[in-house]
């Protein structure tokens, strides 16, 4: 074969895979960039196509494929309005970032529901029988669905750009998406119009789906494999342009085939430093517009803070006493023989230390940070590797991982803080992966299983103490490492904390909070807002990597795991589940997410659809998170008077959860 | 739904903290503790030794699909031990979700342990969550049965708590080795997903496939974990001179690579081969797709080795399905150590893992014995062609080649990495 014929060949692989991400993006581009939701549902309402397409093909036979791919985008639309009906109309207004937990709940809900009625196996979906096969074009063979794709791909293209320029609908919606107001002014039914957006997209991505089911396969986890790539494409070409979708799509899917053949090193690399290159050239995205750009931080953020139905006092008191339940928690554990709570409380501190590193950057200065599991894991791979090389000695290891997190922290700021909303939380991800794709390549690190065999000891040049060897009998029960192991994790959380506190008092902390509430004003009287920002983040990425090396020196390992995008959309459930804004409420939050899904988990096989609705109710109903939970109810002028003394007994009790 | 009742976990009773004395176990003393937890867990069964397995596998995430053969698996070798008379042996089974998550399936782990008094564990699928819980398991010292293949697990991150049934990475590689250079083709590419079994099939297949055959090997590529489109690498496969590609990649690698490889024509000119090619998951989804390619056989429910057909039948008529590979492992995995238990009539760890070693039993893959040196299962292995059914359609058949005997498909304990 010449080498001519071999490059058309690698560029027709490249169209292909730049299709199937035109076609992952279409209804995402649509959904995301006219009405500013960051749907993370978008892979499993994919996965409901595919789904769908395998339940109606599979009986029909040979034309099942086509029936399919017309009745099954229209039952994914309908499901698409329903959501949007019941779920995501309550939240116009509200910052994107309550998106990030509807949706990760409508993910986890839907998700289920497919495993209830399909099983959790990979489903036969094959490509219909015509288009299953070779043809010989150009010199060479090449998969008859393959050139599929590639046209229907384009065609589809045209006629959603054709329906978003050329029709009233279209118009109706761009306008919506740049002022909706005036739209509702000029006597349109907006809210009617924004149903049949996302239903719209909700099909779109039903029909790729359908493709790609064929293409690839139909399997549970096929909806989280794609929600990634997609966000990079339609970010990539420009938040709110469609025609960005389809380029951006086209250009990552050749580029990403060409490195495969000539780069491969830079598998799993290549797309995630375009997208930082990009976004860092040109915030906006390839086709982006400034209109875009500019309305995406507009909407409120909710903080647990202020007017809270307790006085400081007692606040105070409930802190004092939260801590003191921590720290007696070992002895009760012992006396009881329930020493898992013990193994449970480590995780919920650690993951408490983690969710409120984040809050530093989410609830006081405003910044979305989607890739926060960048210094998670970072800090776990920096710490372990110290012990594994350096030093036995934890504090040598816990230092080195807030220092080496601190300096990332202050590189990713360096290049990312100028960049707002959407974008910075695009760019944070991006980030994120880049890291999570790299620590596979190397053997430093461990490759896919990781480092495992690290001992720790607590104290400095052999002074201090070998939780292995540490042993005091104390009457009826033992006082041994697991003790030290325990506290030592209790000092550094409750440090922090107190660490933050001071610095959020502090006048540091006041100009961030001012930022937050309004970038501008902060700016003319005189604060230099991006460096206040970047501090804040170095600070919250210094603590982030101290969660993650604490996690890893007490368990003695690091996987790549600890890096994955999972963790930062976790954390950020955790931070708006317990109240952002507040420096407790996102630990609450923390508490209360690992020990529901650790519970649920263990007597519930459906814990995720249950898990799933509670976020959705919460964050519709009380979007201020657990720590306003006293004062939603005792706003509510029925119960008054009744609730407005019990709340004072209630909260403790969410303490001590924790 | 799966738990247990907390209160029947055997005897142990509230137990105070497993994890602390056995921290501390070194020190003379409190191995004495460890002792007396292991006499309450005789005494309170009645005569019988009654211990509490924990079974943890990845239900939520990729692995879900196999993690319920896993689970059912178990269950089933838990009552069959149960029933079984000859037997001294009664087992409560503790069920768990590890998300195929390291960090969640280690905390599971110790829920089990701390929680339900288990001194066994079974499960696990990818090998980063058996690696973390092969650690686990020596720290507690209870003994643990991976449900993963990767080498590393008794090989060089072994420790003699660890008892495996599943069949690695490298008996597959002797399955498919010599089969492959002799029938399929000695000019190879090596396209694996890049991840540690990955590199683990590559460089085993490789190493076997020149020891005694004269192969080249024209090409390599890696694609990332959990890639969808695979077009790229197949164009190149299909312009080198390859005459068989040997794939080591698992799951939903496999699935759309061999998917996007047959729509593409590639498996008229160069014959695909995986060790997991037979695994009814992929059967299963790739269909007519999977037609014409090979791969190495760690269990069929057709075999006729041991007591399968018993196993097999009892399997249908409780869960209404046949067992994979899966099921057969955790099967093997609880039987075996039960019949170690029985052998030691102790309930203790400590003393099981001293008699489990190079113990003689019957299996369902026929005599087999944890092996003395590295606690791996000898299990035999096949190569396999996989054909259309007799229907004509839906999943591939496999027609078996020769059966490759244990003693000749495990490789020598030095080679892995371990000694014990």
């Amino acid at each position: 074969m010449s080498v001519a014929s071999a490059v058309a060949e690698q560029v027709l692989n490249g169209l292909v895979v730049g299709m199937v991400y035109v076609l992952l993006a279409a209804g995402l581009s649509i959904i995301f960039g006219v009405m500013d939701v960051i749907n993370f549902a978008h892979g499993e309402l994919f996965a409901l196509g595919a789904y769908f397409a395998f339940a109606i093909a599979g009986p029909l036979g040979g034309a099942g494929f086509w029936v399919a791919l017309v009745v099954a985008p229209l039952l994914v639309g309908v499901v698409g309005m329903g959501i949007e009906r019941l779920t995501v109309k309550r939240l116009y207004g509200r910052d994107p970032l309550y998106h990030i937990l509807l949706t990760f709940g409508l993910v986890l809900i839907i998700n289920d529901l497919i495993t209830s009625v399909w099983g959790k196996s990979a489903q036969p979906f094959p490509i219909p029988a015509v288009l299953d096969q070779p043809v010989a074009l150009f010199g060479f063979n090449y998969s008859l669905y393959n050139y599929g794709i590639i046209i229907f791909g384009s065609v589809l293209a045209i006629a959603t750009w054709l329906l978003l320029n050329r029709t009233r609908f279209g118009m109706i919606i761009r306008a919506g998406s740049e002022d909706r107001e005036m739209v509702r002014n000029l006597g349109i039914n907006i809210d009617r119009y924004y149903t049949l957006t996302f239903g719209f997209g909700a099909a779109l991505a039903g029909v790729a789906g359908i493709v790609l089911g064929a293409y690839q396969n139909v399997s549970p986890t096929m909806g989280s494999s794609v929600i990634i790539p997609a966000f990079v494409i339609v970010v990539l070409g420009g938040l709110g342009s469609f025609r960005g979708a389809v380029v951006g799509g086209l250009f990552v899917g050749l580029v990403q085939t060409f490195a495969r053949t000539y780069a491969p090193f830079l598998e799993g690399l290549i797309v995630f430093l375009l997208m930082i290159v990009v976004l860092v050239v040109r915030p906006k995205g390839l086709f982006g517009t400034n209109i875009g750009a500019g309305e995406h931080h507009d909407g409120a953020l909710l903080h647990g803070a202020g007017g809270g139905v307790l006085s400081s006092a007692t606040r105070a008191k409930i802190g004092y006493a939260a801590v003191g339940v921590l720290v007696v928690v070992p002895f009760f554990a012992e006396l009881t023989g329930v020493t898992y709570s013990v193994t449970l409380l480590e995780d919920i501190l650690i993951w408490a230390l983690f969710a409120l590193s984040l809050d530093l950057v989410l609830g006081y200065a405003g910044l979305v940070s989607l890739g926060h599991t960048l210094f998670y894991g970072v800090g776990a791979y920096a710490s372990v590797l110290t012990l594994l090389h350096f030093s036995p000695s934890v504090f040598v290891a816990l230092l080195v991982a807030v220092v080496v997190c601190a300096a990332i922290a202050w590189s990713v700021g360096y290049l990312s803080i100028r960049v707002s909303g959407v974008f910075f939380a695009m760019i944070t991800l991006a980030f994120a992966e880049l890291f999570y794709n790299a620590v596979f390549k190397f053997d430093f690190t461990g490759g896919s299983d990781g480092l495992f065999g690290v001992d720790v000891f607590y104290g400095l040049a052999g002074i201090g103490i070998d939780p292995r060897e540490f042993e005091i009998p104390l009457g009826i029960m033992t006082i041994d490492g697991g003790i030290v192991q325990y506290y030592f994790l209790l000092v550094v959380v409750v440090g922090s904390y107190l660490l933050a506190r001071r610095l959020i008092r502090a006048p540091f902390g006041s100009v961030l909070q001012a930022i937050r509430e309004s970038e501008e004003r902060a700016s003319f009287v005189g604060y230099d807002v991006t460096a206040y920002k970047r501090r804040a983040f170095v600070v919250s990425g210094g603590l982030a990597g101290l969660a993650g090396g604490l996690f890893a020196a007490n368990n003695g390992y690091v996987a790549p795991s600890f890096l994955h995008w999972v963790n930062s959309g976790e954390v950020i459930v955790m931070t708006v589940l317990g109240g952002m804004g507040t420096l407790y409420g996102p630990m609450i939050g923390a508490g209360v997410f690992v020990a529901a899904e650790d519970i649920l988990s263990s007597y519930i096989d459906q814990w995720q659809l249950v898990i799933g609705v509670l976020f959705v109710l919460f964050v519709i109903f009380v979007p201020r998170g657990l720590v306003s939970l006293p004062q939603t109810i005792a706003e509510q002028p029925l119960f008054d008077s009744v609730v407005r003394d019990r709340a004072k007994v209630n909260d403790p009790e969410v303490e001590r959860h924790d | 739904m799966k738990r247990e009742e907390y209160s029947s976990n055997g005897g142990y009773g509230p137990r105070s903290s497993r994890r602390r004395f056995v921290q501390a176990a070194g020190l003379a003393g409190v191995a004495g503790l460890t002792g007396v937890a292991g006499c309450l867990g005789g005494g309170g069964g009645g005569g019988t030794n009654s211990i509490t397995y924990g079974v943890i596998s990845p239900m939520t995430g990729p692995y879900g699909g196999l993690a319920v053969g896993q689970r059912n698996g178990a269950e089933l070798a838990i009552k069959h031990v149960n029933e079984n008379d000859d037997l001294d042996v009664e087992i409560t089974g503790v069920y768990e979700d590890t998300e195929a998550d390291p960090s969640t399936g280690r905390r599971k782990a110790q829920s089990v342990v701390e929680q339900d008094g288990a001194s066994y564990l079974m499960g696990a699928i990818s090998s980063s969550v058996a690696l973390a819980l092969n650690e686990f398991a020596q720290e507690q010292e209870i003994i643990y049965n991976p449900g993963g293949a990767a080498v590393p697990i008794t090989g060089s991150n072994c420790n003699e708590w660890v008892f495996r049934a599943e069949t690695n990475t490298a008996q597959m590689a002797e399955a498919v080795s010599d089969y492959t250079a002799e029938n399929l083709g000695t000019k190879v590419w090596f396209h694996i997903a890049d991840y540690a079994y990955g590199e683990s099939v590559m460089s085993r297949v490789e190493k076997r496939m020149k020891d005694g055959h004269d192969i080249e090997v024209v090409g390599r590529s890696r694609s990332q974990l959990g890639s969808t489109n695979f077009n790229s690498y197949i164009s190149q496969i299909a312009n080198s001179d390859a005459e068989v590609a040997v794939l080591g990649m698992t799951g939903g690698d496999l699935i759309n690579f061999v998917k996007q490889a047959a729509s593409q024509g590639l498996k008229e000119s160069v014959n695909l081969m995986s060790p997991t090619m037979t695994f009814s998951v992929v059967r299963g989804a790739l269909g007519e797709a999977a037609y014409g390619t090979y791969g190495g056989v760690r269990y069929l429910p057709t075999l006729e080795t041991g007591d399968n057909q018993s196993f097999v039948e009892a399997y249908r008529s409780e869960y209404d399905a046949d067992p994979d590979n899966f099921a057969r492992s955790a099967y093997m995995s609880i039987r075996m150590t039960a019949r170690g238990i029985a052998e030691a009539d102790s309930t203790d760890p400590a003393e099981v893992k001293d008699v489990l070693p190079g113990l003689e039993m019957d299996t369902i893959l026929g005599p087999n014995q944890f092996r003395d040196c590295d606690h791996q299962a000898m299990n035999p292995v096949w190569p396999g062609e996989l054909v259309a059914p007799d229907s004509g359609s839906g999943p591939a058949a496999v027609k078996l080649g020769d059966m490759i005997d244990g003693v000749d498909a495990l490789p020598e304990c030095g080679e892995l990495g371990c000694n014990l």
